[in-house]
Order: structure tokens, then C-alpha cells, then sequence
């Protein structure tokens, strides 16, 4: 009776988890640095167990919220690895998934009640600012994340951190790619790979809007996602917040983007994004029905092609992003999660080797690119031809391009925008109100960008 | 439409009665379909593969090759915690019904059967409670069951409901309608004060509780902020809930989602039908004197 | 044993034992975290570190554009269900409980649904049916017209046109049923007495209907205010979340959501629910003063 009412308990749980899973209930708009970064790696599709225990009865017990279905499994896959390694000290860990939302609430309330917190707990980037608010109610990780810190891409780590001290384990690098369809590209006669700075781009589009006579656009822009305005940052080498964390959203990078996006829709050359953004059903299907041409989007966003589009594989490419001017630096980092210890946790010491070694180790590396497929943290991955040439991994396979040879190519043009207290704030102004009335309504981008800059400074 | 409020009409052109009569039953046959529509669609809809509706938006679409039972097949066969939903949703509708009924009875009944000092200004707060709105104590009230140790539980759901302001308002106006020889006579037969109440003027009351019975069953089973908040875990969803749930593109349950929706509007509106009559019986005999 | 039982017959003691349970949830339930929201209005509150800091969190809030316009929202959302909801269902009762109607149970049984369908339920119908995209029940009506589709929920009016629509579907029956209970407290005669004096309908809607049915007016009226000023969840279902393009479906409840669940800032929360608890308590008074002048006209 009592297991009848166990499994139970778990089969709802793991239900709502895969539900709610990793959508935070978004639709519209909040498709966030973070947010994205929230939905970003979920969708197994079929109801994934959303609870799981592995481990010795005897072992040291450890609990784990995650709010990606999928994570679970993985660290349950990587719960057991550990312990064939290390017979002296075995983990009986319990990952449970609930929906995003939820766990950032719960976790928010189980630091201010100091109690019921989870030893260890994944938390997303754009969720991450609020959890170093006041004091920290996580553990101090830079002892354990040391030995893997050589391979590691730092920016992930600093990520993660508040005045030196590192608090999360990074999970992935997320790094900007253009994505092409080539099959409706070639239709038309356009070489995608000649494609370089933003103005190839556009003439790009301005030809293939052309030849298809508007029934095809080059893009879609969104109203509902700050990618493009990162991507843009990062090409000028900006960032929307300062040294000291405080907003300065009037860029000469989000400027330029937002102006030559107003262009492309008043030329026809881009629609807006259904949705908002790519990353909604509405998004897939808008790609699936070959509306779009390309889209820049992080490397993790080839899951969706895999889970939701599965019946173009053999079509998509991808390639460096197109820059303002030649020379700039081709890519950025967007979305991810870190993995906290909680002070609250009785074996603070095992759970953060545990955590370190699942994420940043080799071995851990290359389970998340296999069960994830997300660019690692670590990159020795990348340039391991037994795995970039593994012609049997269903992302090698989907794609017209190596993935690998693309991220290799940007390697070191990887930006990274920094994530404070004052984002979730930006993006806000963004997402709800100046990329609306910049693309929906043809809002100036100057006045538009002036009023979010006194709102957000009224946050700060 | 104001030839409509006359009650007694002697109009002797019977002819020009039965005009009047199909255009006002007309005019309500268009209404409800009106009112109604929403619902045929989505229960049409409810046969296609939910995806779809997700993907182009919802309408009337009579296209039978994409139509099944699939989705149906699924709430009722498939792997999935719908029924816990339900069954949550069940139990904290039927708990808090019951709780709020008798604990609200009492509480008007002590307001409007007894003449004591504090009565006005006890009647006052429960006015004031019912002035503000419950949103703006959300926020403290769930730090506060966070300090109570509530969280998570079916207790931190139900309890501060109970004593709804405004149950306990229509309660007294429907019991001060009531003569209070009813008391004495009691008290003469040598019941108690308690007796009296449960005995002789509960029974009485049977409309104010069926009225209010529905009102609390629907504001109770279509709850979602409070519980949303209270809730951690999923076992402990109710149907709002976990249906919202639903609504994410991470997965493949929007079949679940459509199917489910319309299942969770039957047990509400079977109730409603079941005392309609007791319903507005109450309704008149208490709240709108006021 | 026998002091219970003297407990049990006290005419004095019985009610302060019926109140009881009141008087807990009061204190423990309202008072308390009434007083809690007070207080925090006042502070800043984070883990581990709550601080005073006077009036700062009502200073900010003069200045942040999007509490105002959540405000605007929730007033404009408040008055236009006012102006639909009231009159109309007071007029479809009256014509409900004229003998003219056949089926009267079918259709109040009908009218009545929405109310009793979740809001959960009833949001995700409509947002699909005010969808952007071309296959959406709205767009495909316009389609009928030859007119192109609307992205309904991304521009003011029209996502204001949803809300009124999806408030109106939901609540005509219930209001209808309100007027209706109303309606039977009338006692015939007022009616057979203005006929022997010769009122036409009109009239006697004017001089006996409407009247006698102002406490049930009055009790609609204050309902649908703090409905209205309390919308939340209708907007929270129609944009599948807490976040609308340019803020268009913002409301004061969605704010205080916004800002205590989902930021974690109870402090500023908590100014912006006293706000609106202020203003509650304004139309209040002005209302209980118009119900006092009306008192006097009787």
C-alpha cells in the first residue's frame, strides 16, 4: 500500500515536472536572458521519471531539486558513475524535478525559512542575481571547483559568483550560432557561408526576399528575447550593466541592432517572431512551416531542432554569427544553470566534490554533451575527435555542418555579458516594453531606450 | 425591453403575446449560445491532437480526419496524475465546504440571534474583512504560514478560508429574517443554546446553506493563487494547478490539457444543476436584502 | 459538570462561544498579516537583512512607470466591467422573470456556466480564441470580413476587448442571477397598483423596479469594484503568465505578484497592496456616503 502510494506521489510529481517542466509558464514575453536559459534544456518528450534515487542504502543521502526533467537523469547517471569510483564514499542521492516556477519559489522560501532547503539544487542564470541577494545561503565552491579550473571556461564561473567567491557549477557555455536552413537558402540561390558582417546579411535577405517573392524571410525578430541585443553587446564588446552592476542600457550596440532590425521589417526582410521568440511552439512551428531562413540562437538550441523538428534534419547549418564590422568577436554565451551547495546541507563537502566532478570532469562533460547535448563548460571536449567525429551522435547527424567545427572556429570570440542584481530588471524593460514599441509599433529607438534606462535606474 | 418587466400584463391581444414570448425566448436562446460557443469549440477541439491547437490557435474546425478519441483514450487510460489533481481538488472543495458552512453559521448565528455588547462592533470586522481584498494580504499571510509550518499542507490551504466575511454576512442576513420565537420556544422546551441552533434553525436554514454551499464549492474548486503559493509539492496539485501546468511547450501533454479541461468543468456544473433551484431560493432570501 | 451546563444554557456566554472561531481567524488570519504588510511596507526584505527604510518604497513607487500603469489598467479594467456588467444583467433578469420566457431553467443554467468553469480553464480557451496566429476563432472571423489577422493580445485595445469579453462571459449569469434573486423580493402588488394607476412599463421599471432593487444594485456595484480592482488571474491566464507586451495586462494584484513572488521584494509589495487597499477603502467610504444619501431620499 504505502509503495502503491509512493509511486503514486512520484508519478504526479514527475508528471507536473515534465509539464511545468522548464517554460516557467511563459508565453509571451519571457523569453529572457534567463528565461531562455530556463526553457532552454528541457524536452524529453515522453513523461520522464521525475524523481530519481540511486545509490546504496548506506550511502551518505543527498537531496537534488532540479527543474529540467532531463538533468535528473543525468544526475542520477552520474550519481552512479561516482560510486563505481569512489567505494569510500558513496552517495544515495534523490533528484527530484519540479516545475521552474516552483523550485526558484521554493528554494527562495526554504533560504529565508532556513529550512527544507535541498543539499544541492540547480538554479537558472536569470533566477541566479536574486539568490545572492542579502546573504548568501550557499556554500563557498572555489576549493572544489579548483581541479577541473584549467579546462573550464572561467566566464561560466564567474557567472555564478559574488566577490570572488564562486556559488554555482556551470553546466554549459551556450554559445551564439547563426543557424541556416540551407535547403531554402540553396532554393534561392544564396551562399550562406559568404555571409560575414550584418550588411551581407541583409542583402541576403533583401535577395531572398526576392527570389521567393516575400513568401520566405531571412529572420524573425524578437519582441519577446534580448539574444540578439546580447549578441550585438558582445560583438561591440558592451555590456548592458557597468563595473558596479548599475544599468546602462543606451548602447551604441542595441542601438544598431534595433535600428537595423526596425530596417529589415519595414523592408520586408524579417518578420516578428510568433510567440515572441524562436524557443515557443509557436517558434517551432514557424520554422518548421519554412518561414524563416536563419535565426541566431545559443549552440543548446539544437535539442529543439531534435525534439520539435525532427523532420528536417539534413536542412540546418550552422555557422559563426554575422558581425557590425569585421574583426569583431562572432559569438556570445546565453542561458544556463548553476548548481548550488546549500549551507543548510549536513555534508556540505561531499556534495560539492560530488557536483563539481558531475559538471566540470571530463567524464561529466561529455555525459552532458551525450544525454544534453549542450557545449561544454569543459573544453577539451571540443576538440576530442572521438567525440566531435562520432558520427552516430544524433546532433552530428542532424546537422549539414559539425557543430564542433563551428564552436571551435568562434572559440575564443565567445562573449560574455555580465548577470547582476539589476538584470532580471533589463530585461523586463526589454521584453515587455522597448522591443514592442520598437518593432510592433516603430517606437524610436532613442526615446524608447531612455525611458528603460530611468526605469531601470529607479530599480538600482 | 421594458414592456418585459410587467408582471401582471392584461394585454387581451394574445397574439401580440406570443410575439413578445419568442423574441424574448429567442433573445436568450442567442445569448446562451452565444455563452455557450466557447465551450462547443473547445469541446470539438478537445478531439484534435493538442499540439496543434497550441500551434495555430483555437477555432471551429470540423475536419474529422484529425479527429479522435486519442486524447479522451488518454485522460482516462494514459500515465499521468490527472486524477490525483482531481482527487486533491475533490478533497479541498469538499473539507473546506463543510468547514467554512459550519463555522460561518455559527458565527452568524451568534451575530444575529443574540443581542450582546460586542455585537456591533464584532459585525463591524467582519464587514472590514470583507472590504479588503484577499490579494493585498497574500503576500504576509503566506510568510505567515511559512511560520506556521504550514506550507505544503491541505491545512495551510483550507484554514485561513474559513472564516469567509462573506458567508458569514449573507448567514446573518438570512437568519435576522427569521423570528426569534423560534428561540424561545426552544429554550422553553429546554434545549440549549447550541440545541437551538443546530436543531431547530439549522433545518431552517437549508436554502442559505445550499446557496452558499455552491458558492463555496465553485470559489473553492476553481481556487488557484492561494494554493498555487501553499503548494510545493506535486502530489499535492489540484486540478487549476496542475492544468496550468500543463501549458508549457516542454512536452506533449497539451492532449492531456484539452481533455482534461473540459472533464474538470463537470463536476461543478453537475452540483450546480443538481441545486439550482436551492440556489436561487437562497440567494433571494438573503444576501440582496442587504 | 453542572457550571458546563450552565455554560451550555447562557443566553450571555452562547454568543461570545459562536463568535469564537471569528474572532481566531480574525486575529490570526487578518489582523496579524495586516499588520505584517504594514510594518514591511516600511522595510527592505531580504534573507538575513531587514531594514527600515521609512517611506522609500512609496517614494519609488510614484516614480515606477509600470505601477502606474498597472493601475491605470486595473482602474480602466474596474469601470468598463461596471458599465458591462450591471446594466445589462440587470435588464436580461428583469426580462428573464417576465412571463414571456420559456426554458427559463435551461438558460440560466447556460449563462451560469462560465462562472462555474476555472478561470484556468476558461483563460487558455481564450487566449487561444484571441490568438495572433491566422487559425485563432477571432482572426478567423475577421478572415470572414476579408480583414487581415490581429495580434489581439499584443495591442491595448484589442487585448482590452478580450478581457471585457472573457469578464462579460463569465459573469452575466452570475450578475443576472443576482438581479434575479432581487427581483423576487418584489412584491407584486407595488406592480398591480402602479397598473391600476395607469404606469406604462417604462414607468414602472423607472419608479418600481429600478428602486426596489437597489440593494442588490448596491451589492453588485461593490462586488464588481473589488473584482475589478482586484483582477489578476483573468490577465495571468490570457498571457499565459505574469509578463504582457508593454504592460498592457498589468494590474495592481499582478504587480504585487510580480514584485513579491517573483522578485522577492515583500517590502515593495507590500507599499503597492497598501495602495490598493487605500484606494478600496476610499471608494468605500464615498460609496457607504452615496448609500447613506440614498437612505435619506427614501
Amino acid at each position: 500500500m504505502k509503495k502503491k502510494l509512493v509511486s503514486l506521489l512520484l508519478s504526479t510529481a514527475m508528471l507536473s515536472t515534465v509539464l511545468v517542466g522548464c517554460g516557467g509558464g511563459n508565453q509571451q514575453t519571457a523569453a529572457s536572458e534567463g528565461d531562455t536559459a530556463s526553457t532552454e534544456e528541457g524536452s524529453e518528450e515522453a513523461v520522464a521519471e521525475a524523481e530519481y534515487t540511486v545509490g546504496p542504502e548506506d550511502g551518505t543521502k543527498l537531496s537534488m531539486w532540479v527543474f529540467v526533467p532531463a538533468h535528473a537523469e543525468f544526475y542520477a547517471k552520474m550519481a552512479e558513475e561516482w560510486n563505481a569510483k569512489n567505494a569510500d564514499k558513496q552517495i544515495n542521492l534523490t533528484v527530484t524535478s519540479y516545475p521552474y516556477g516552483d523550485m526558484h519559489n521554493k528554494l527562495t522560501l526554504a533560504n529565508q525559512s532556513g529550512e527544507g532547503a535541498p543539499d544541492l539544487c540547480d538554479i537558472e542564470i536569470g533566477q541566479f542575481p536574486n539568490f545572492l541577494q542579502g546573504e548568501v545561503q550557499f556554500q563557498e565552491l572555489n576549493d572544489y571547483i579548483d581541479p577541473y579550473r584549467e579546462d573550464v571556461v572561467q566566464a561560466r564561473i564567474d557567472t555564478y559568483s559574488k566577490e570572488g567567491k564562486n556559488y554555482g557549477v556551470p553546466t554549459h557555455v551556450g554559445a551564439t550560432v547563426m543557424y541556416y536552413n540551407t535547403k531554402i537558402l540553396e532554393e534561392y540561390g544564396i551562399d550562406y557561408t559568404t555571409i560575414e558582417t550584418w550588411d551581407d546579411y541583409t542583402a541576403a535577405g533583401k535577395q531572398l526576399k526576392e527570389a521567393s517573392g516575400g513568401k520566405v524571410c531571412m529572420t524573425s525578430v524578437d519582441t519577446g528575447g534580448t539574444d540578439w541585443l546580447w549578441l550585438a553587446m558582445a560583438e561591440y564588446g558592451e555590456d548592458f550593466t557597468n563595473e558596479d552592476g548599475s544599468p546602462n542600457i543606451q548602447l551604441e550596440s542595441i542601438k544598431n541592432m534595433i535600428t537595423m532590425q526596425q530596417g529589415w521589417l519595414n523592408d520586408g526582410i524579417a518578420m516578428i517572431s510568433p510567440g515572441g521568440q524562436v524557443d515557443m511552439e509557436e517558434g517551432y512551428a514557424n520554422i518548421a512551416a519554412g518561414n524563416i531562413a536563419s535565426f541566431p540562437k545559443a549552440m543548446w538550441y539544437m535539442s529543439r531542432f531534435i525534439n520539435y523538428m525532427p523532420e528536417m534534419g539534413g536542412q540546418w547549418a550552422i555557422a559563426p554569427c554575422p558581425v557590425f564590422e569585421e574583426g569583431q568577436p562572432r559569438s556570445v554565451g546565453i542561458g544556463g544553470t548553476g548548481t548550488v551547495v546549500s549551507k543548510q546541507s549536513e555534508n556540505p563537502e561531499l556534495a560539492a566534490e560530488f557536483i563539481s566532478w558531475a559538471k566540470l570532469s571530463y567524464d561529466g562533460e561529455l555525459q552532458i554533451w551525450n544525454m544534453l547535448g549542450f557545449d561544454t563548460c569543459n573544453t577539451s571536449i571540443w576538440t576530442d575527435t572521438t567525440i566531435t567525429q562520432d558520427t552516430n551522435n544524433e546532433y552530428i547527424k542532424y546537422f549539414v555542418t559539425n557543430p564542433f567545427d563551428t564552436l571551435n572556429e568562434i572559440k575564443d570570440e565567445i562573449g560574455l555579458i555580465k548577470v547582476g542584481r539589476i538584470n532580471p530588471t533589463i530585461n523586463d524593460a526589454f521584453n515587455l516594453t522597448i522591443l514592442n514599441a520598437c518593432f510592433e509599433e516603430g517606437a524610436n529607438v532613442d526615446e524608447q531606450l531612455e525611458q528603460g534606462q530611468s526605469d531601470c535606474e529607479l530599480e538600482w | 425591453m421594458a414592456e418585459v418587466v410587467i408582471q401582471k400584463d392584461k394585454m387581451d391581444v394574445s397574439v401580440k403575446k406570443k410575439i413578445q414570448t419568442v423574441i424574448a425566448t429567442g433573445f436568450f436562446m442567442l445569448l446562451s449560445l452565444l455563452v455557450v460557443f466557447p465551450f462547443i469549440i473547445s469541446f470539438i477541439a478537445s478531439f484534435r491532437p493538442g499540439r496543434d491547437l497550441i500551434r495555430n490557435g483555437l477555432a471551429l474546425n470540423l475536419d474529422f480526419s484529425t479527429m479522435s478519441l486519442h486524447n479522451y483514450e488518454y485522460l482516462f487510460t494514459g500515465d499521468h496524475s490527472y486524477f490525483v489533481w482531481f482527487k486533491n481538488s475533490i478533497l479541498i472543495t469538499f473539507v473546506s465546504v463543510f468547514l467554512t458552512l459550519i463555522v460561518c453559521y455559527f458565527v452568524a448565528y451568534g451575530l444575529a440571534m443574540y443581542n450582546f455588547k460586542l455585537n456591533n462592533l464584532l459585525f463591524f470586522l467582519v464587514i472590514a474583512t470583507m472590504m479588503v481584498p484577499f490579494e493585498i494580504l497574500m503576500l504576509p499571510l503566506y510568510q505567515e504560514i511559512i511560520d506556521l509550518h504550514l506550507t505544503d499542507t491541505y491545512a495551510g490551504v483550507i484554514l485561513p478560508g474559513i472564516c469567509s466575511a462573506s458567508t458569514i454576512f449573507f448567514f446573518r442576513q438570512y437568519l435576522q429574517g427569521l423570528p426569534t420565537t423560534l428561540l424561545d420556544a426552544g429554550r422553553i422546551d429546554g434545549a440549549t443554546e447550541f440545541g437551538i441552533a443546530i436543531k431547530i434553525i439549522m433545518p431552517i436554514a437549508k436554502p442559505a446553506f445550499a446557496a452558499m454551499g455552491i458558492l463555496c464549492a465553485m470559489g473553492s474548486w476553481n481556487n488557484m493563487l492561494w494554493p498555487m503559493l501553499v503548494f510545493r509539492s506535486a502530489s499535492h496539485f489540484t486540478l487549476p494547478i496542475g492544468l496550468n501546468g500543463l501549458l508549457t511547450p516542454y512536452d506533449n501533454n497539451y492532449n492531456l490539457l484539452i481533455a482534461g479541461s473540459m472533464f474538470a468543468i463537470l463536476p461543478v456544473f453537475i452540483v450546480f444543476l443538481c441545486f439550482q433551484r436551492y440556489f436561487i431560493e437562497g440567494m433571494s432570501a438573503g444576501a440582496v436584502k442587504g | 459538570m453542572g457550571k458546563v451546563k450552565k455554560l451550555l444554557f447562557s443566553q450571555k456566554v452562547a454568543p461570545y462561544l459562536f463568535i469564537l472561531p471569528f474572532l481566531l481567524s480574525f486575529l490570526l488570519f487578518w489582523a496579524y498579516p495586516m499588520f505584517s504588510t504594514i510594518k514591511m511596507s516600511f522595510q527592505s526584505v531580504l534573507p538575513g537583512q531587514v531594514e527600515w527604510i521609512g517611506f522609500k518604497n512609496y517614494t519609488k513607487l510614484l516614480k515606477d512607470s509600470a505601477f502606474h500603469t498597472a493601475m491605470l489598467n486595473s482602474f480602466e479594467y474596474m469601470i468598463g466591467t461596471l458599465v458591462l456588467l450591471i446594466p445589462f444583467p440587470m435588464l436580461f433578469a428583469c426580462l428573464m422573470e417576465s412571463r414571456l420566457v420559456k426554458a427559463k431553467g435551461f438558460f440560466k443554467a447556460c449563462l451560469y456556466l462560465p462562472a462555474l468553469t476555472s478561470i484556468v480553464v476558461s483563460g487558455m480557451l481564450f487566449r487561444l480564441m484571441f490568438s495572433e496566429l491566422g487559425g485563432s476563432q477571432m482572426n478567423q472571423l475577421l478572415a470572414l470580413f476579408d480583414m487581415a489577422p490581429i495580434k489581439w493580445l499584443k495591442i491595448k485595445s484589442t487585448s482590452y476587448f478580450a478581457l471585457f469579453v472573457l469578464a462579460c462571459w463569465r459573469w452575466t449569469g452570475v450578475n443576472m442571477l443576482y438581479f434575479i434573486a432581487g427581483l423576487k423580493g418584489i412584491d407584486d402588488t407595488f406592480y398591480e397598483a402602479a397598473e391600476i394607476d395607469g404606469a406604462n412599463a417604462r414607468q414602472k421599471f423607472r419608479y418600481i423596479t429600478m428602486p426596489l432593487l437597489k440593494p442588490t444594485t448596491i451589492y453588485v456595484l461593490t462586488i464588481s469594484i473589488y473584482a475589478g480592482l482586484a483582477m489578476f488571474m483573468e490577465s495571468y491566464m490570457l498571457w499565459a503568465g505574469n509578463a504582457s507586451p508593454n504592460n498592457i495586462g498589468l494590474t495592481i494584484v499582478g504587480y504585487l505578484y510580480r514584485r513579491g513572488i517573483e522578485k522577492n521584494q515583500l517590502g515593495y509589495a507590500s507599499a503597492v497592496g497598501l495602495v490598493l487597499l487605500i484606494i478600496a477603502l476610499i471608494i468605500n467610504v464615498i460609496q457607504l456616503k452615496l448609500n447613506g444619501t440614498f437612505k435619506k431620499e427614501e
